[in-house]
């Protein structure tokens, strides 16, 4: 699809014509209209993912059994008298029909005011802000450290000929595999009961961080790894690596210019989905591994039936997974300039950069 | 039936026998080297604990095991309790009852302060029993501890007077618990959210921080002089401060210990406990059991199939419940016949009750009227399967117990029961058996006093709490029972009391509504640097007012 949209626009050219497509000819008029419309239908996009997740969060909490009143009154089983119950029902509105207090809390919501946890007393807000960055560090660190493994086993597994293919494939189906739960308590039976190498419990400065964000960051490696193996495969055999190398790159050259971009793309538009990911296997982590963060609030909250703060919990994460999309497609663009072909701004680059990547669709 | 009554005098000798192990083994030397150390002062302890993380540092509040733990070197209770679970002063000096038994004389000892400054006197205790009764407050435990308390009279600045709508020979072991902890009026007064962050009490330690989902730290009161009885030392405790740290996953507490970077744990798993007990481990373990009700199946006998008892009496017959204890715990509990804890008063054991005949529940079945086998080898009746709904809490519920859970579902299908287990989160859990939608559940309940078999099998408890919680989940109604706990609970005579206990226990047992199955063990496992630590008998809490730690 993108071959063809391209192609269309291409103005007529060799293949090494020097110029990356898009800029003259084009009315700038019509490219801001159409940057326009692309941020709004972001925005749009957006704001609907939060809001259905908001909404999904309120009504799925409802349908589970268990009365919000006893989470504000010291959690379930709680055996508190008539009066303090119909205390906390009117005055957290949970006497109404549902639809009002599904309104109040979208109201609420658009006003920016998360409202106040149950079974914390505190307002969702500062939970949220105490909690996050210990659990952004986990799943940046993660994410980064995944990246370097999957690129590492990619590049080695695909030069080292067969032996080396199947290993790396074999890891990477295996990585991809393990449960965090299970992987957790394998590292921590290994590095820290064993060998003591590092501690069990995730509190205490750098050493603490390496066991949890080991078990987040092997599973996605693997999960990178095999589509980025697959993407580096199919860049080696294509025929701009052929004429990379007879206009006498070096081998290096062509993996790290050439090949590595066109494996990494996949493995950026996965990004995204993976923060998604990793936020999930915070929820595991950090309760293995005691660490304070947004994973541990979620799940004591769900337990709690601590409906305001799940659903602040929830569209943070949204929030969250809304940006780091937002990020790879603008990564994406950067590194497949494809993508980027109705930014007028870098239409005029020279080709130094151009990637392999657009040579193999032209050829 | 003087079988009965043996058993009753066995299990009080037997009772007697280990509170004097346990008092020597807490008294002497505690740790595990064995030759007995000078203390040190200073230092700090870390403690990781696996029953959770209060959402409020006040037991007045709710009022959960989380914030009895963490409290209970904070906050101190009028009364405390020796192992034989007779009271005992600790910040009062005596209780007496007035001879209509409406009103209790609470003497408090002179000259014990806040750590805000506040005396502990009688206007102290009249602003806290208000707190807890007040409804703002929140309060579960405690108010319902307090139900017969009306109000609290100051006779003077060192005596309280406890007045009552009824008798409730319970009083002092209710005042005992940490849920009914003396803090500090001005520190009531900051209002809730302050209070749920730093409560003010008398004890060894103050709360310093809390930083949420992390740790607590407790740090020396250099002023505490109210030690309670059977404590090692007088004076300030030894330690600088205690990081009290919550981590639920109990592998990764257990591995915490083992490499060092805790002191001690609680809520050992039964193979830890093996591993920890072992020659060289360089950790032992402090075991105790909860006080209350011991961990035991309850038969819904309000609905279908268990309203029959003939069915109750056949599944009880065919839940071979020992081979499950002895493989699955490591031999680290021991199978309960009695519906109460071994640490709790007036504890009656029937174990004849309790004897596998797999012969006889076919039989009992036959009779019952489910006759017929399915395909899958279940009974029916009537073209319906007979089916038992097992809900259990995957929160309260250690794997080794959902296990024996299947144990006992394998053992009573081969004489054709359907057992389902549904496990569930807590809320769930609560939920389902608020709605009596369960015919088989493990629930449990401490309480440092028999009455506890008044809360749980008194018909009026079958009636729900406006939160839909109802404590007799067995749905027992039997109005010779009902009328045993009410009366022991209104006479101060021991012998009444044993002989109504023992009657309550005794109809439960004959009725085939409980199925007991093992003590609630409370298992400190703690590294060889740390010296002096015991249990509290009152609710087997960890204390370390006398507590060290050598290097």
């Amino acid at each position: 699809m993108r071959g063809s949209a391209l192609g269309g626009r291409r103005p007529s050219g060799g293949p090494l014509d020097g110029r990356v497509p898009g800029g003259p000819g084009r009315p700038r008029s019509g490219l801001l209209r159409s940057r326009v419309l692309r941020v709004a239908a972001a925005l749009g996009g957006a704001v609907f993912v939060l809001w259905a997740a908001a909404t999904l969060t309120f009504f799925g909490l409802r349908l589970i059994p268990g009365d919000p009143a006893q989470a504000v009154l010291g959690g379930p089983g709680s055996q508190a008298s008539a009066e303090a119950l119909a205390a906390v029902r009117s005055e957290y509105g949970f006497d109404q029909p549902i639809w009002m207090q599904y309104l109040r809390y979208l109201g609420r919501l658009v006003t920016g005011d998360l409202g106040s946890s149950y079974s914390q007393r505190q307002s969702v807000a500062s939970i949220i802000g105490s909690q996050i960055g210990g659990t952004l560090l986990l799943a940046v660190l993660a994410l980064t450290v995944a990246w370097l493994l999957a690129l590492g086993l990619a590049v080695w597994s695909t030069r080292g000929g067969r032996l080396a293919a199947a290993v790396g494939s074999g890891l990477e189906i295996v990585a991809a595999a393990v449960p965090h739960f299970w992987l957790a308590t394998v590292l921590v039976l290994v590095f820290s009961t064993t060998l003591r190498w590092f501690p069990a419990v995730s509190t205490d400065g750098p050493a603490g961080l390496v066991l949890p964000v080991l078990t987040l960051a092997l599973p996605l490696a693997g999960f990178l790894g095999q589509v980025m193996r697959e993407s580096v495969l199919d860049a080696l055999e294509a025929p701009f690596v052929l004429s990379a190398r007879a206009r006498g790159e070096s081998e290096a050259g062509v993996r790290w210019r050439h090949v590595l971009r066109h494996g990494a793309l996949p493995g950026i538009a996965l990004s995204g989905w993976a923060f998604g990911w990793l936020i999930s296997g915070a929820v595991v982590v950090e309760t293995i591994f005691a660490r304070p963060g947004l994973g541990r609030t979620l799940l004591n909250a769900v337990q709690l039936r601590d409906v305001p703060l799940v659903i602040g919990v929830v569209l943070v994460v949204a929030v969250g997974y809304v940006v780091m999309t937002l990020l790879t497609d603008v990564v994406s663009r950067i590194a497949d300039p494809r993508l980027a072909a109705s930014r007028p701004s870098r239409s005029s680059r020279p080709s130094s950069s151009r990637p392999a990547s657009a040579e193999g669709v032209r050829a | 039936m003087p079988l009965r009554h043996r058993s009753l005098a066995l299990s009080l000798a037997g009772l007697a026998t280990a509170s004097a192990l346990l008092l020597a083994g807490c008294s002497a030397d505690a740790g595990p080297s064995d030759t007995p150390a000078t203390p040190v002062a200073g230092g700090t302890l870390t403690y990781a604990t696996g029953f959770g993380e209060p959402t409020c540092l006040d037991p007045h509040v709710g009022g959960n095991m989380p914030q009895a733990l963490v409290g209970t070197n904070v906050l101190e209770s009028l009364f405390s309790q020796d192992e034989t679970g007779a009271i005992v002063p600790w910040l009062a000096e005596s209780g007496v009852a007035a001879d209509d038994g409406l009103s209790w004389d609470v003497t408090l000892r002179d000259g014990i302060a806040f750590t805000d400054g506040t005396p502990m006197d009688a206007e102290a205790v009249k602003a806290n029993v208000e707190h807890m009764k007040d409804p703002e407050t929140a309060s579960s435990t405690a108010i319902l501890a307090l139900g017969k308390v009306s109000s609290v009279d100051v006779v003077s600045p060192t005596v309280a007077r406890f007045v009552l709508s009824e008798p409730d020979s319970a009083l002092l072991e209710s005042l005992a618990q940490t849920w009914l902890a003396m803090e500090s009026p001005a520190g009531l007064e900051r209002g809730m959210e302050a209070n749920c962050e730093a409560p003010i009490g008398t004890g060894p330690f103050v709360f310093s921080e809390w930083v949420k989902q992390d740790h607590v730290t407790l740090t020396r009161n250099d002023d505490w002089t109210s030690a309670p009885a059977g404590a090692t030392h007088e004076g300030p405790a030894y330690l600088d401060t205690i990081e009290w740290r919550f981590i639920p996953d109990p592998a990764t507490r257990f591995a915490a210990l083992q490499s060092g970077e805790v002191d001690a744990i609680d809520e050992m798993q039964p193979d830890n406990v093996v591993a920890a007990t072992a020659d060289g481990s360089g950790l032992d373990v402090l075991t105790g059991a909860l006080p209350g009700a011991s961990i035991r199946l309850e038969l819904n006998s309000g609905y279908a199939p268990f309203d029959d008892e003939l069915v109750r009496k056949a599944f009880i017959a065919a839940a071979d419940v020992n081979p499950g204890i002895q493989s699955l715990f490591f031999g680290t509990v021991e199978r309960s016949y009695s519906v109460l804890s071994s640490s709790t008063p007036f504890g009656a054991s029937f174990e004849d009750d309790y004897a596998i005949d797999a012969d006889k529940a076919n039989q009992l079945l036959d009779e019952a009227g489910w006759m017929s086998r399915d395909s899958e080898g279940y009974r029916t009746k009537d073209g319906e399967r007979l089916t038992v709904d097992f809900p259990v809490s995957t929160n309260q519920s250690i794997p080794a117990e959902v296990s024996l859970f299947e144990q006992i579902q394998a053992t009573t299908k081969a004489v054709g029961f359907d057992v389902e287990l549904h496990p569930m989160d807590l809320s769930s859990w609560y939920a389902a058996l608020g709605s009596w939608d369960f015919d088989l559940t493990s629930a449990i309940y401490t309480k440092n006093s028999p009455d506890v078999l008044r809360i749980l099998y008194d018909s009026e408890n079958i009636i729900p709490a406006p939160s839909g919680y109802h404590p007799n989940n067995a749905h027992v109604s039997i109005p010779e029972l009902d009328d045993a706990v009410t009366a022991a609970g209104q006479t101060t005579d021991p012998d009444e009391r044993a002989a109504l206990y023992e009657k309550a226990q005794e109809l439960l047992a004959d009725g085939a509504y409980v199925l007991p199955l093992y003590d609630h063990l409370q298992k400190i496992g703690y590294g060889d640097r740390v010296q002096g630590l015991s249990l509290l008998p009152t609710l087997q809490i960890p204390y370390f007012g006398d507590t060290w730690v050598s290097e």
